[in-house]
């Protein structure tokens, strides 16, 4: 029997997680441990948080875990692994320990697609240097898998969302439209093309795109998920107190998505991102609906987005070229902080 | 009237059967859009509203109406790539340098031509690809200094990642040392490299 994941979900990937209105409200209510070596907390809505162990050594924690965003189970396995250990790269860590959470109807699939799921993991853990030393599995339907990673980070070498100083650039380094691509591949409007980018640029661990970061001491980063490029922006524009400017048309995507996305194909998720974030953005009267649209778009194991002096730019953009990151852009700028967080422009 | 029925349907499928829809019908014509589904009709709310559609709801037994009226005829929002592909591919590639080498554009009255490379440095944003660099020589260097006209778009382009350069001989001939905006000032060397490595030349 064919096993296809795809048949058990609703949203899958980051797609599903729970709308950041929501999430915020109930964060409020949520007393925030204090103690002086809590380096990065949820206050900041960065991707992970970290903890100082002594003056040399801070640990970075985080986890993530999802529905499947594709029909093969290993391939699974490797973008919910790529997808977990990618904040721990946004904090401009390196990622060392990790333990597995899954939840698996046993009744409804094969053993053996719990097995690839595992398989899957564990050689995208392997390949960023992660040991999976342990894990946890509840028997639940529909499937879910991710990671909770530990990392080693310098207490004085943290990258966070609040680090984006006013006159930056701001680098992407994947293209958008995970979201779109997906959500298409189930109504048959997706090209095998395209799928395929979409689930290469899942697999591939933010790891390459870390390090040229870490090469220029760039402080403010974040990668882009769920709440989309826009939702993630706007995170990182209020805890770094700047605005950001950001041009569309300088963002790339994949293959068809704005096609699919001029035919309405735009997840529920986009929905959800865009109602959180408008309030606080300023869209140019003449914005493109669909690159809008994609703005707001969530992504699974997305790429990194960070700022970086503009005078660095050019040998930045070589660099993530060189590292095997062709489709990395600047998208805007940032600016002094203004009377809204974003400005999206065409 | 033409009823799109989307009870059933997870989004995007109900907006992309509405969107179908949208496209299909005259302006001024209605349809109806059905749906059984609340983030569905929330989500076709918004969209249809955004798509600058009228429409009336009503809601029995679970399953939200939309009666919904084109309003437009400028629906379909296409970029022209999509359609015509450029073939010059230094360009999709953004491998071209732009060569200011005067503070006018084109020959005749002086202040139409002053006015002409304002208009054209702040036309250079909203080009599909960017340029690597732009070199400014000559009177071009007037452009680069604080009180230009155009000094906040050259810092925009310098900041999306366009490298300025500024001929220092022509800098230092027309004493604009202190007066420098934005870019780099270098020497000629540097721009006989960046022009004859450079795919494409713009002149304006």
């Amino acid at each position: 029997m064919k096993i296809d994941l795809l048949q058990m979900v609703e949203y899958g990937g980051c797609s599903a997680k729970i709308s950041p209105k929501q999430l915020e409200e109930i964060l409020k209510y949520l007393p925030l441990p204090k103690d002086p070596n809590i380096l990065v907390d949820i206050d900041t809505h960065d991707d992970a948080g970290v903890y100082r162990v002594n003056d040399d050594l801070a640990l970075v924690l985080t986890t993530d875990f999802f529905p499947p965003v594709c029909s093969d189970p290993y391939e699974f396995g490797q973008i919910a692994a790529a997808n977990s250990i990618s904040d721990v790269y946004a904090m401009g860590g390196d990622p060392v320990l990790a333990l597995n959470i899954m939840m698996f109807p046993v009744a409804k699939l094969p053993m053996e697609a719990y097995a690839e799921i595992l398989k899957g993991g564990f050689d995208k853990a392997t390949e960023a240097g992660v040991r999976i030393i342990g894990g946890h599995t509840i028997d639940d339907f529909p499937p879910k898998y991710g990671l909770a990673v530990v990392g080693y980070i310098h207490p004085e070498k943290i990258v966070t969302n609040a680090g984006v100083r006013p006159g930056d650039s701001l680098i992407l380094t994947k293209p958008l439209g995970m979201g779109i691509i997906l959500a298409g591949q189930r109504l048959g409007m997706s090209s095998v093309r395209d799928v395929n980018e979409a689930k290469c640029l899942m697999k591939l661990l933010n790891k390459s795109g870390a390090e040229v970061m870490k090469k220029y001491n760039i402080k403010g980063a974040t990668d882009i998920t769920g709440f989309g490029l826009a939702g993630h922006a706007l995170k990182m524009a209020r805890a770094s107190k700047v605005s950001m400017v950001i041009n569309m048309k300088r963002v790339p995507y994949i293959g068809d998505s704005y096609t699919l996305t001029d035919e309405g194909c735009i997840p529920g998720a986009s929905f959800r991102n865009l109602e959180y974030a408008e309030k606080d953005i300023e869209f140019a009267s003449n914005l493109d609906y669909n690159l809008k649209m994609i703005a707001f778009d969530a992504q699974t194991s997305g790429g990194l987005l960070f700022s970086a002096p503009t005078e660095k730019v050019n040998k930045i953009l070589e660099d993530l070229n060189s590292v095997g990151l062709p489709d990395s852009r600047v998208i805007g700028y940032s600016t002094s902080s203004q009377e809204k967080s974003i400005y999206l422009n065409n | 009237m033409r009823i799109v029925d989307t009870k059933g349907q997870l989004c995007p499928a109900p907006l992309i059967a509405a969107k179908k829809a949208l496209k299909e019908t005259p302006s001024g014509e209605s349809f109806i859009v059905l749906t059984d589904n609340q983030t569905s009709f929330d989500n076709l709310s918004r969209f249809l509203k955004d798509n600058k559609a009228d429409f009336q709801v009503s809601e029995s037994g679970g399953v939200w109406t939309l009666t919904t009226t084109k309003t437009t005829s400028d629906v379909v929002q296409t970029k022209a790539e999509e359609y015509c592909p450029s073939s010059i591919s230094h360009f999709e590639k953004g491998n071209f340098v732009v060569v200011i080498s005067s503070d006018k554009m084109g020959e005749g009255d002086d202040k139409l031509g002053h006015l002409l490379m304002t208009n054209f440095i702040k036309a250079i944003k909203d080009l599909d690809e960017l340029p690597k660099k732009i070199v400014f020589y000559n009177n071009g260097v007037k452009m680069v200094t604080n009180s230009s006209p155009v000094i906040e778009h050259l810092r925009d382009l310098e900041k999306m990642g366009v490298e300025l350069i500024l001929c220092a001989t022509c800098v230092s001939h027309y004493s604009l040392e202190s007066v420098v905006g934005a870019g780099t000032v270098s020497n000629m060397y540097t721009i006989a490299e960046v022009m004859a490595s450079s795919g494409n030349i713009v002149k304006p």
